[in-house]
């Protein structure tokens, strides 16, 4: 299994020297938001992969992340705080806000709950788009500032790869972290049987309120950078439709596969881009490609991303010589 | 405010909130019948707007040609929808997975409908006209009412009672929940599944269909309409949810509200609704009509 | 002895029907305590008072002489009530290290956050060969939980239920769909729960061999009463036990 990982510690690093040598500009903005959108994924991973919970909600935290860094450090209210303290403070708010949030929305549980979260988008978007004061309304707020880390202001957005790409890195290391650890496990039971995960001890109602709040702290985070780097927010990204595309981005990848995320925020977001050509059936296709997906989901596992490494792996483990799969086996110690 | 203020509000606050109880309806029986939580359902209700205002402004059918054609329309896309997501997915493992699809189908319908029909909004007259052309108006007394909405209440109630009375009394309604829940008893009961579950689709379809001709006057057939399904959202919630009655009272009440509101904050009007539906949900989970929620092991 | 767990005066209806009526007994630590009775006699209803998911309209449920009875599901399991279930309860997508690691969870309970940054937890490694060499099969901690057949998953839950510490474990029906090695071995591990390492043990079963051979006590329920209580030969020989059960020939209803 070794091999693994350092298969993928070259291939991350290939990609990281590639990418700004190929890209630049429109593209790699395209890029830039995929990977920034990979971060509301991975809460949604958490969320809906490992606790079984579908909420619409991340849209609308990344939503706050990114309105708060455009009051906080524009001068809007007399505030004018420097970018990193101000980034590094939102997902701390946000799992705060998070967490309250969450507190009323679990007491209601799985079909009401998830209602409950669009329900919380309606309400966050009609007033990101016409509470002028706070968010500016339908036009939005511009002229946020870009990032500035110890003085080197990420003006490209060929620099703003690069810590991009370290903020994925390291949350997709917490979320794997998370996923082998007891809340990682509690969350897993409390997907395949509620009160059976209660029979074990796990306090079903706060480790749903502790995995919604660390979701909501990530979007929030992801919008902090999104709107630094675009340096505009606008109501418009944070309604139903884009949540909806959260959660598919979520399953592309295999809503459980720390790695299948990113490539399934990615395909998401450059397929569209690539394919321009046939821009008017876009969205048809689109729609059409995520119901024959669901359908040739595999049972108990998700996304096309981990049926091709499937495929591909079991390849390599035929064509490899002396390691054919070791077939399971029991002893008993008497007959 | 004055009393013909109040009562046209009353009225278009009922319209409304019978269009969200048709839509709820649907999303109820496709839960209880078929075990499926749809995202398409205000989709299904938009297609059904344009069906209906293509076979009257393309095809200028008489209504009474129209409407029998329309209803078979409508059964057709029941069907269609069903073969697209149920059934491939009926054994999925992962639920959401069924969820997710109706997403797809919910982007699809927009699509198809933008290709066939365009993608601009087309206007459609209401059932009743005067001699004038413009949208008749029924007096009681001293106030005025649109024939329109008061159509909406009297036809879509009419609808919503029968489908009632199929599933919550008739013994085929009964039939039908019983073989979602267990396909295999109802197949030893002599009750074929797929023609159940086919027939509750189609059933949904209509519901929400009419309902989308219904309320094609008022709001233009666009390719937006289906956004009206998360009011049907917020209704089933309220009124307890898995329960046809309360899903029912629940969408009214939504319908009420939201046209209510519009006079104080207009554009807030989404606000009130859902801030009362998490409200209402946290004080009273169960919604007006649900049972208290039990676990078994 | 002070009883581990003691239920007393229970009583729970549903709707018309009457699950549990004045329930009363106790059990002792390192005791196997039977309870048996027909198919809906509440046997199970009363497990599930007992591990906190139903609550009792009257009557008190008491853990070491402290009264439980409000107190919510998930504490119990934390305070020492243990349960396996009929048909075994694990998490189907996992691998049976992250199943069994839940009941190591159980017995340490560190929190999260501790989880997280890697604090370790008891070594557990020891106590979990004794056991399997109990249970007799081996597997790979990687497998995913499916990969195992249905009787190795029971046994494994009763693992796995050990392995969280409990003071009193819940055990429905065991012997259910195993065959008769496995049965043995899953009555070795019962009474190693209960013998060496003073569990008290309550346990429903119809299979009457098993019964017979490994409870120290037993109490008989029929349409949510208590109609028998004692040892296994007093039982077997009780004239409304044997009306209960309509003639005695347990095996006719599996």
């Amino acid at each position: 299994m070794k091999y693994k990982i350092w298969i993928g510690i070259v291939a991350l690093g290939v990609f990281i020297f590639a990418i700004p040598q190929v890209l630049e500009g429109y593209s790699m903005n395209v890029m830039n938001v995929a990977l920034l959108f990979s971060i509301v994924a991975y809460g949604i991973s958490i969320m809906m992969g490992m606790g079984g919970q579908l909420s619409f909600a991340s849209v609308s935290f990344m939503g706050g992340g990114a309105y708060f860094i455009a009051n906080v450090c524009t001068n809007r209210f007399g505030i004018n705080m420097p970018t990193l303290p101000a980034l590094l403070l939102t997902p701390v708010v946000f799992a705060v806000i998070a967490f309250v949030i969450g507190l009323f929305l679990f007491k209601l549980k799985g079909t009401y709950f998830t209602f409950s979260t669009i329900a919380l988008v309606q309400v966050a978007y009609t007033f990101f788009n016409n509470y002028k004061p706070i968010f500016g309304g339908a036009d939005g707020i511009s002229g946020i500032p870009t990032l500035n880390l110890f003085g080197y202001k990420f003006t490209s957005y060929n620099k703003w790869f690069y810590v991009i790409v370290a903020c994925v890195i390291i949350v997709a290391v917490l979320v794997e972290r998370i996923r082998r650890t007891q809340l990682g496990r509690s969350l897993a039971s409390i997907r395949d049987n509620e009160t059976a995960a209660l029979t074990l001890g796990v306090n079903v109602y706060m480790t749903k309120v502790i995995a919604f709040s660390i979701a909501g702290a990530l979007a929030a985070f992801a919008g902090a950078l999104w709107c630094m780097h675009g340096k505009f927010v606008g109501a418009d990204m944070f309604n139903y439709a884009n949540a909806a595309q959260f959660i598919i981005m979520a399953m592309l990848g295999g809503v459980n596969n720390t790695i299948g995320i990113v490539v399934g925020a990615i395909l998401v977001k450059v397929l569209p881009e690539l394919l321009r050509s046939l821009q008017a059936y876009m969205q048809l296709i689109w729609g059409i490609a995520i119901i024959v997906l669901m359908v040739f989901m595999p049972s108990g596992r998700a996304g096309l991303y981990e049926r091709v490494r499937e495929k591909v792996g079991s390849f390599i483990d035929k064509n490899k010589p002396g390691t054919g799969k070791e077939q399971p086996h029991e002893t008993s110690s008497k007959a | 405010m004055d009393f013909t203020l109040f009562s046209t509000l009353v009225i278009n606050g009922l319209a409304m909130g019978v269009i969200y109880a048709m839509l709820a309806m649907g999303l109820i029986l496709l839960i209880r019948a078929v075990g499926i939580l749809n995202f398409a359902q205000g989709d299904l209700l938009m297609f059904g707007a344009f069906i209906s205002s293509s076979l009257i402004l393309d095809f200028e059918l008489p209504l009474f040609i129209m409407i029998p054609l329309a209803l078979l329309s409508f059964c057709i896309v029941g069907l269609i929808f069903m073969f697209a997501i149920y059934w491939p997915l009926r054994k999925a493992s992962y639920p959401a997975a069924t969820i997710i699809a109706t997403m797809g189908a919910s982007i699809v319908l927009k699509e198809v409908a933008t290709f066939i029909w365009g993608a601009l909004p087309r206007s459609l007259s209401p059932i009743l006209t005067d001699e004038a052309g413009k949208a008749a108006i029924l007096y009681i007394g001293s106030v005025p009412l649109q024939w329109q909405y008061v159509l909406i209440i009297v036809v879509g109630s009419i609808l919503i009672f029968l489908i009632f009375m199929l599933f919550e009394k008739l013994y085929v309604g009964k039939m039908m929940q019983a073989a979602c829940q267990d396909a295999y008893a109802a197949n030893l009961l002599g009750v074929p599944t797929i023609v159940t579950i086919a027939a509750t689709y189609m059933i949904v379809s209509v519901l929400a269909s009419v309902g989308g001709y219904l309320v094609a006057p008022i709001f233009m057939v666009r390719n937006t309409l289906g956004t009206l399904q998360l009011r049907a959202f917020a209704g089933v919630v309220i009124g307890g949810f898995g329960n046809i009655k309360g899903a029912i009272v629940g969408s009214i009440l939504v319908g009420l509200i939201e046209v209510f509101s519009t006079v104080s904050f207009s554009g807030y009007k989404d606000v009130t609704v859902f801030l009362l539906l998490i409200v209402f949900l946290v004080i009273r989970p169960q919604g007006l009509f649900g049972e208290k929620i039990a676990d078994k092991a | 002895m002070k009883p581990v767990l003691r239920l007393d005066g229970i009583s729970k209806r549903f709707g018309g029907v009457v699950a549990a009526k004045d329930i009363t007994f106790a059990v002792l630590p390192g005791e196997v305590h039977g309870l048996i009775g027909p198919n809906g006699a509440g046997k199970s209803t009363l497990m599930n008072i007992i591990s906190g998911i139903y609550t009792p309209d009257k009557g008190t449920v008491y853990l070491r002489e402290r009264d439980i009875t409000k107190v919510p599901s998930f504490e119990r399991a934390r305070i020492g009530i243990g349960r396996t279930f009929q048909t075994p309860r694990f998490m189907q997508r996992s691998n049976i290290r992250d199943n069994l690691l839940m009941g190591t969870d159980l017995a340490n309970q560190m929190g999260y956050l501790s989880s997280f940054i890697g604090k370790k937890g008891n070594p557990f490694e020891e106590e979990l060969a004794e056991l399997m060499e109990v249970a007799k099969f081996t597997f790979r901690w990687e497998d995913n939980i499916s990969s195992l057949p249905f009787g190795k998953r029971k046994l494994l839950e009763i693992v796995r239920s050990m392995l969280g510490h409990p003071k009193v474990m819940l055990v429905d029906e065991p012997a259910a769909g195993l065959n008769n090695k496995e049965i043995e071995y899953a009555m070795d591990l019962l009474n190693l729960a209960a013998r060496k390492r003073g569990i008290g043990v309550l346990l429903i079963e119809h299979s009457m061999d098993m019964i017979m051979d490994i409870c120290d006590d037993i109490v008989v329920i029929n349409f949510g009463e208590v109609i028998a209580s004692g040892g296994p030969e007093q039982i077997a020989s009780n004239p409304l036990v044997i009306e209960a059960y309509l003639g005695g020939d347990d095996d006719a209803e599996n």
